[in-house]
């Protein structure tokens, strides 16, 4: 996914974007819509949230544009915001129930490529949706994103080791989980 | 590249508020815009009131010197708490507590060498007097700093802002301090363990509180 992301590219579209132009905001948000709004259903396991959440995203990205460093790589930085906006909105919805583990199969959650072949995709959804919260995001920003383990870990505000400890039990877990549903 | 298109109410909130922006600059040379303060702040309480007694003693090194040194790691503490500010940028838990660390050390390494070669005791009677002012002045001489730094941090956007706002506190509170260490006479560690390291501390805990003022609002 990263690699399809042109980073020179979306930095010099963000530099626009801060000018003031549209349309730069209309190429920033081509290119990160899809990703984030992944990353959001990732941490929701939940489809309709994360869409609220992707335009609430946007616009935090929008009010905090010029804490934008242009010589920094973009995507840590919006990831960043997302997962905030994401905490905000745990935060004010605390009393209400959360989803339960066995709700999460019709949820289009991302797939890392690297388990891909463990099982069908409905079955891959379902064991990720079961993965702890903190190693799936970290497996997902990881092994799907491509963020470095140092990007993960200033998303989510650990060590760079502590981020690849996330990533390496996330990922055995859903090993586990999948062998133990066969 | 995977293409879609702004939807419609979105981008016209975008659009209704899309004035060019200015990137903010690098967080270390915000942080340096608080160094007119801090210098105010090394030399405020010797020039008002007097430079401590046993100065001549103690030497530069001892005085002028190891204030220099907890000034620079006061101001390494606000640039630490600028990039915290910034949305991606935040400091891991371990360096978190490198930093408080540092700021702890320096402040038990300071009094030991100040003991070391003046050792000046307070008398029974003077105890909660002094320990009294050596707190709440250096608190109040904190809180311009704190302020400062907190309006620099809110221009960002920090999304851990207690701990953005602990960070700067802490770095106010050393400013504060090696400014304060030039007037009060008295090494005694109980003295400065308890009264300064209070103060600063006291400074972290209101930096905290800053930040969760000042916090962004969605």
């Amino acid at each position: 996914m990263r690699a399809r992301l042109d980073e020179a590219e979306l930095r010099g579209w963000m530099v626009e974007y801060q000018a003031g132009r549209i349309e730069a905001f209309d190429r920033v948000y081509a290119a990160i819509a899809s990703p984030l709004r992944r990353y959001l259903t990732a941490l929701t396991r939940d489809a309709s949230e994360a869409q609220d959440l992707l335009q609430e995203a946007f616009l935090q990205i929008h009010r905090s544009r010029r804490t934008y460093d242009p010589e920094q790589p973009l995507l840590p930085w919006v990831f960043a915001i997302s997962r905030h906006v994401y905490l905000m909105s745990l935060r004010a919805t605390r009393r209400r129930p959360l989803r339960g583990a066995d709700d999460v199969e019709d949820v289009e959650l991302p797939v890392p490529p690297e388990v891909e072949g463990l099982a069908d995709r409905l079955e891959l959804r379902a064991a990720i949706g079961r993965v702890g919260a903190d190693r799936r995001e970290a497996m997902l920003l990881h092994h799907l994103w491509g963020f470095s383990f140092r990007e993960v870990g200033a998303i989510q505000g650990v060590t760079e080791s502590a981020a690849k400890l996330r990533s390496s039990r996330g990922m055995a877990e859903l090993r586990r989980i999948l062998e133990g549903s066969r | 590249m995977i293409d879609e298109t702004v939807p419609a109410a979105l981008r016209e909130r975008i659009a209704s508020d899309l004035a060019p922006v200015a990137p903010l600059r690098k967080p270390w040379l915000r942080a340096a815009t608080a160094l007119p303060l801090a210098v105010l702040l090394l030399f405020a309480a010797s020039t008002i009131y007097s430079l401590r007694g046993d100065a001549g003693r103690l030497g530069w090194t001892l005085t002028w010197g190891l204030s220099t040194v907890e000034l620079a790691l006061g101001m390494l503490l606000i640039g630490f708490a600028l990039r915290e500010a910034i949305p991606g940028r935040v400091w891991s838990p371990p360096a978190l507590l490198a930093s408080f660390g540092a700021a702890l050390g320096a402040v038990l390494l300071i009094t030991l060498a100040t003991w070391r070669v003046s050792p000046t005791r307070i008398v029974h009677e003077s105890v909660a007097y002094l320990t009294s002012v050596c707190f709440g002045y250096p608190l109040v001489a904190a809180l311009p700093v704190i302020l400062f730094a907190g309006l620099l941090a809110s221009r960002a956007f920090p999304l851990r802002p207690q701990i953005a706002g602990a960070l700067y506190g802490a770095g106010a509170g050393l400013l504060s301090d090696a400014g304060w260490r030039l007037f009060c006479d008295y090494s005694d560690p109980a003295h400065v363990l308890t009264a300064h390291l209070g103060a600063i501390v006291a400074a972290t805990l209101l930096g905290a509180l800053t930040g969760r003022l000042l916090r962004p609002r969605r």
